[in-house]
């Protein structure tokens, strides 16, 4: 008796195990594998992202419920035609962009190249670089701004007593040094990206390259030029898209740091959406701009794979 | 000619670590300065004449920032939502990640481009609709709701991270373990998911330090003190205390320690898992 029952638990606690054993035979198993996942970025983001399509042709204002509904092209319209504000935020995303990407760019890979030996003191500064990247933007950004404060800021102090600087400088509140300072914020959170994938690149190129170089006379900037950076290709084009998707799209420092100012001096599209839709809740409005932001974004990416010759799968 | 060769060598030996030590400094200074900050007596920070390292040494700042402005409510909400990111992420991205490795099958090349290309979306845009939609749910101001909006952007990459570590390991284990007469079910939970051990590990850590850090999101979907995350909460704290800089670099450096005792830990693997997806990718 208690022998059937402790068999007949057995059958019910160990039948889901069986069944899901038994679907695992069956010919959709893969689909079977990737259909929770893909459900759930149905609902997390391709449902926002239709819907926030959706949302920048409609008047949609939290504060002026009264007005919610269909505007067509109207939000496009003004953004091109009627927004001062909107031009100077695609003027600074493209300096943000392209200065951010490229001073990242050449530290990583100065850094990476620099790495590319081995030993053990080189492993732990290996390591030791790569903390900016791990740091939360909150964090990051208060560091700063206690590093580059007015009044308390030790860069201050320091170039002041190295002589490069007279007196201290406000440096985010300062129209000429508030978009650069927030660059070497972004600089010194991204240039780790890049020396972490670029060295990984670089351990993958095979010593026989260099070898057989030096025997035929190659100095060290041919081998850099010739077979060190064609190597590397597929790893550069990645890690550029990662990054300029990354500062396209995120706000963090800028939101933190500057709210945008002094003026409009570091206004940039996702940051001038991010306060569209939270400051003066302007839904529709802020559904058009990043509409716009993602168009941008992705004629880059087609056009930056075009230029440089396309990436093979694996 | 060897020795001019030595003497080059000798030359790019001292122009390599004479970069290093300025790479490094520029990482870790802003580190440590914070670090010392969280030492000093308020006098000490705000004086004209700055210190370099701290005369007086005090745990106030610390003791301030646990006890005057919720902090542990924060960093608990933190725990929450990071964990159920972790375990949403983790069941739902090593499951698809499995059936992208080890399968072929049709829309497989597109759909693995397009879990890349989806961190295009630009978040503005996503958090808008997502807001409303977890308003409707009422998911507003929940950890649950929050990690849900962390899978936006984490179960891609996850995705995307665990199939380099499952294509590490040869498909062979699997067969061998079905003519011993395994589901292939039973081969992906005895066989591989023990050997992708430290794959899921180090993919776990880079998610769980994604979330944890994680700002914007956090700042939308939680309004109220019983569901903000720490990020949040320390931006907020700025305006709270008068001269927050000790309290805020104690809360900081709170914040940021788990994170570095992980990433420490499985660096290696975790590096290898980014990489992997991002060079073959």
């Amino acid at each position: 008796m208690n022998n059937t029952s402790q068999s007949i638990l057995k059958t019910i606690l160990l039948t889901p195990i069986v069944v899901l054993g038994n679907i695992s035979e069956s010919r959709r198993w893969a689909y079977y594998l990737i259909f929770p996942s893909l459900l759930m970025i149905s609902l997390v983001v391709i449902y926002p992202v239709l819907n926030g399509i959706g949302l920048s042709f409609q008047e949609k204002q939290l504060t002026r419920p009264n007005r919610d509904g269909y505007v067509g092209f109207d939000h496009y319209v003004e953004l091109f035609t009627d927004d001062d504000e909107f031009w100077v935020a695609l003027k600074n995303t493209g300096i943000w962009v392209i200065a951010g990407t490229l001073s990242q760019f050449t530290l990583g890979l100065c850094t990476a190249l620099a790495l590319n030996k081995s030993g053990h003191m080189t492993k732990i500064v290996g390591v030791l670089v790569l903390l900016p990247w791990v740091m939360p933007s909150v964090v990051a950004a208060n560091i700063w701004a206690l590093l580059l404060d007015s009044r308390l800021g030790v860069i201050n102090d320091i170039l002041v007593n190295m002589g490069l600087l007279t007196d201290y400088l406000a440096w985010f509140a300062n129209k000429e040094t508030a978009m650069a300072s927030a660059l070497i914020v972004e600089l010194w959170r991204g240039f780790p990206f890049f020396t972490l994938l670029l060295l990984a690149g670089l351990q993958g190129i095979p010593e026989d390259y260099y070898e057989a170089a030096s025997v035929d006379g190659a100095s060290r900037w041919d081998k850099f030029w010739f077979i060190t950076i064609p190597m590397l290709r597929a790893v550069i084009i990645a890690s550029v898209i990662l990054r300029v998707i990354s500062l396209i799209n995120s706000p963090d420092i800028l939101l933190i740091l500057t709210g945008g100012g002094p003026g409009d001096t570091t206004q940039v599209l996702s940051l001038y959406a991010f306060q569209t839709a939270y400051l003066d809740f302007d839904f529709g409005y802020a559904g058009a701009l990043s509409v716009v932001m993602f168009a941008i974004l992705m004629i880059f990416t087609v056009l930056y794979i075009r230029a440089s010759g396309g990436v093979t799968e694996e | 000619m060897i020795s001019n060769q030595k003497t080059v060598d000798r030359i790019v030996e001292v122009i390599r670590w004479t970069f290093l030590t300025f790479v490094l400094i520029f990482a870790l200074f802003p580190i440590i300065w914070t670090f010392l900050t969280s030492f000093k007596i308020e006098l000490d920070i705000v004086t004209s004449d700055l210190q370099y390292l701290p005369e007086r040494i005090t745990f106030d700042n610390y003791v301030a920032i646990w006890t005057r402005s919720g902090f542990p409510t924060l960093i608990q909400n933190s725990v929450a939502t990071t964990l159920m990111t972790l375990v949403i992420c983790l069941v739902l991205g090593s499951l698809a990640a499995y059936g992208f490795s080890r399968y072929q099958f049709r829309g497989r090349y597109s759909l693995l481009l397009f879990y890349l290309v989806l961190r295009m979306f630009p978040v503005v845009l996503m958090i808008i609709p997502l807001f409303i939609l977890m308003k409707n749910l009422g998911l507003l101001n929940s950890s649950f709701g929050l990690a849900l909006a962390y899978t936006t952007f984490l179960l891609p990459i996850c995705t995307w991270m665990m199939k380099g570590f499952f294509d590490a390991i040869p498909p062979e284990l699997e067969d061998a373990a079905r003519i011993d007469g395994c589901t292939r079910l039973g081969a992906l939970f005895r066989i591989i998911l023990p050997l992708a051990r430290s794959g899921l590990v180090a993919t776990g850590v880079f998610i769980g330090i994604a979330a944890w850090n994680d700002y914007l999101f956090a700042l939308m979907l939680t309004t109220g003190v019983d569901s903000r995350t720490w990020p949040v909460g320390l931006a907020l704290m700025v305006g709270e205390f008068q001269l927050p800089w000790g309290a805020l670099s104690a809360g900081g450096i709170i914040s940021i320690i788990p994170v570095m005792i992980l990433f420490g830990l499985v660096q290696q693997t975790l590096v290898r898992g980014i990489t992997a997806g991002a060079v073959k990718g």
